[in-house]
């Protein structure tokens, strides 16, 4: 007997529905000799006698949907391990995969298939996808178009709806696979790009979840993946308070050695508690996972030493990479915060008793040393005392992330109205506390914490 | 060309010569395996017990720092910014 029907039996028997999930796994070791057991003609009498004599199959309904999906799912395996091995047909193994999960929803609706099977749902679901992006490659390799992930999204959302139209007792009832299948259709609409699409499954979702056990009752990893789905949607949706809610939650869950997935959790998390908390990951944190280091390190220093110049070449010097993880424009805005900490040097520069009235004229000068940003052009040469040339590295573009973060900027001198301009956005944004006295030219601060947050 | 280790091909139908096949098809058969950039992992198991969280075993410390006043002295800006803020030093 092949191995694949012996995993079979002891599965049923045993109601192991991981096992019998496993079947249906892209990476199923058995599938190859399955494969090559028998022939088209042959395969539906051999799975009647291989599967025959279980009690589980008493009931014929459940029997049959068995018989379908199996002889569906080793017809895939038929073009999967038989046909010519350098050009499979993904077009006709996505054929196939419909078929299977075609076959799998009728094993729910008709078939009585218990909910302890849903890892039968959930792998035949992963494995239309990932044959729908296969042939979709495929396709496109071939200079044509193709659309069937699309097209396995709308299949996935037949799933969806099994497992929260089912009316069985919670205990037994699908509704425990929503989670799982909504994560995957999270990813299917990731890769369309399509991320509204994305947004619509958390528009619906609400209505279903009335009768629904709560989020913490669900296995870890369906919770985590969809956290870090949420949060993802909403840091792109700009709502970075709800981002960081979800982000956390997903990070504080998440299984510790998946380091990939944290990896991906803190992508979106460090620009978001950039943003809202106004901080900075550690250079513990960031020494755990070399990729996010690279990825931030440049801008944070910058961040923190608040050469704005320096920023402006930190952010070009990523910008592809942070375009690529939709981070770039989340970056952009922290720029407010390397200013605060900028005018904060200037305050903290200060003789001890002038630290509450300063004049304009010392951010102007702070401003014209931080290279006021690529913002304007302003740039009249700052040659006060000669050595204004020959530092003016900063302005490049291609620099490694250390130079980036080492360059002096080229000095620019700073309309005073631009600064006061600057000062009060700062005030208007709660990064500062005080008022500026035009008539002085002066910035007033306030006694207690004219910086939020950042212990002056 | 003598390096490949391929023997011409016997003109057999695959469907039938599985055994001769075998070595050209491991390699050549693609794996249904996706290397996604950024897309998140399948975790390895479905659930795991709260001790196999990072908040119950935290390895590196706090996430965020706390001050900002750490920041390098050292740095070319800053020693810059303080000497031109010194030429016009508060009245």
């Amino acid at each position: 007997m092949t191995t694949l029907y012996k995993t079979f039996r002891r599965a049923l028997t045993t109601k192991d529905g991981a096992l019998l999930g496993s079947i249906f796994s892209p990476e199923n070791p058995d599938r190859r000799a399955f494969a090559f057991s028998t022939n088209h003609e042959r395969i539906r009498v051999d799975v009647e006698f291989e599967i025959s004599g279980l009690t589980h199959l008493r009931d014929e309904n459940t029997r049959s949907a068995w018989i379908e999906t199996l002889v569906s799912y080793w017809k895939i395996a038929y073009i999967l391990e038989r046909d010519d091995g350098a050009d499979v047909s993904w077009v006709k193994a996505y054929e196939g995969q419909k078929d299977l999960l075609l076959a799998m929803v009728r094993g729910y609706t008709k078939g009585n298939w218990p909910h302890w099977t849903l890892p039968v749902m959930y792998q035949i679901c992963l494995s239309l996808r990932t044959v729908a992006i296969l042939s979709d490659d495929q396709a496109r390799r071939l200079g044509k178009t193709s659309e069937h992930l699309e097209d396995a999204a709308r299949y996935i959302n037949k799933a969806f709806t099994l497992c929260i139209s089912d009316r069985a007792p919670i205990e037994e009832s699908r509704k425990w696979g929503t989670y799982y299948i909504v994560n995957l259709m999270f990813k299917t609409y990731f890769k369309l790009n399509s991320v509204g699409l994305a947004k619509n499954i958390l528009r619906v979702l609400p209505a279903s979840l009335a009768d629904m056990p709560p989020l913490e009752a669900f296995p870890k990893s369906h919770i985590v993946t969809f956290k870090y789905y949420c949060g993802v949607v909403s840091f792109l949706e700009e709502d970075y308070g709800n981002a960081e809610t979800h982000l956390t939650y997903a990070l504080n869950l998440c299984k510790a050695d998946s380091i990939r997935n944290k990896e991906l959790i803190l992508t979106y998390l460090i620009p978001t508690t950039m943003l809202t908390k106004h901080k900075l990951p550690t250079p513990e944190l960031l020494s755990r996972f070399p990729r996010l280091a690279t990825l931030f390190n440049p801008i944070c220093k910058t961040i923190k030493s608040g050469n704005l110049q320096a920023f402006d070449a930190a952010l070009r010097h990523g910008e592809e990479e942070f375009v690529k993880r939709r981070i770039y424009l989340t970056l952009e805005r922290t720029k407010d915060i390397a200013m605060r900490n900028l005018f904060r040097k200037v305050v903290l520069y200060q003789n001890e008793e002038n630290r509450t009235k300063i004049p304009v004229r010392q951010f102007q000068i702070a401003m014209g040393c931080a290279g006021r940003g690529a913002g304007g052009v302003v740039g009249v040469g700052y040659a006060e005392n000669g050595d204004g040339g020959e530092n003016g590295g900063g302005g490049m573009v291609e620099a490694d992330g250390d130079t980036v973060m080492r360059s002096i900027p080229e000095r620019m001198e700073v309309e005073i109205e631009e600064v006061e301009c600057l000062l009060a956005n700062m005030i208007y944004k709660g990064l500062m506390k005080g008022y500026i006295s035009r008539e002085r030219q002066t910035l007033v601060l306030s006694g207690k914490e004219p910086f939020p947050g950042t212990v002056v | 060309m003598s390096s490949s280790s391929k023997p011409s091909k016997t003109a057999t139908d695959p469907k039938d010569s599985a055994a001769t096949d075998k070595s050209n098809k491991d390699t050549q058969k693609q794996t249904l395996s996706l290397e996604e950039d950024d897309e998140f992992e399948d975790f390895p198991v479905e659930d795991w017990g709260d001790g196999e969280t990072e908040t119950q075993n935290p390895p590196g410390g706090k996430l965020w720092e706390e001050s900002w006043d750490d920041d390098d002295t050292t740095e070319d800006f800053s020693t810059q910014l303080r000497e031109e803020l010194k030429k016009n030093p508060t009245k």
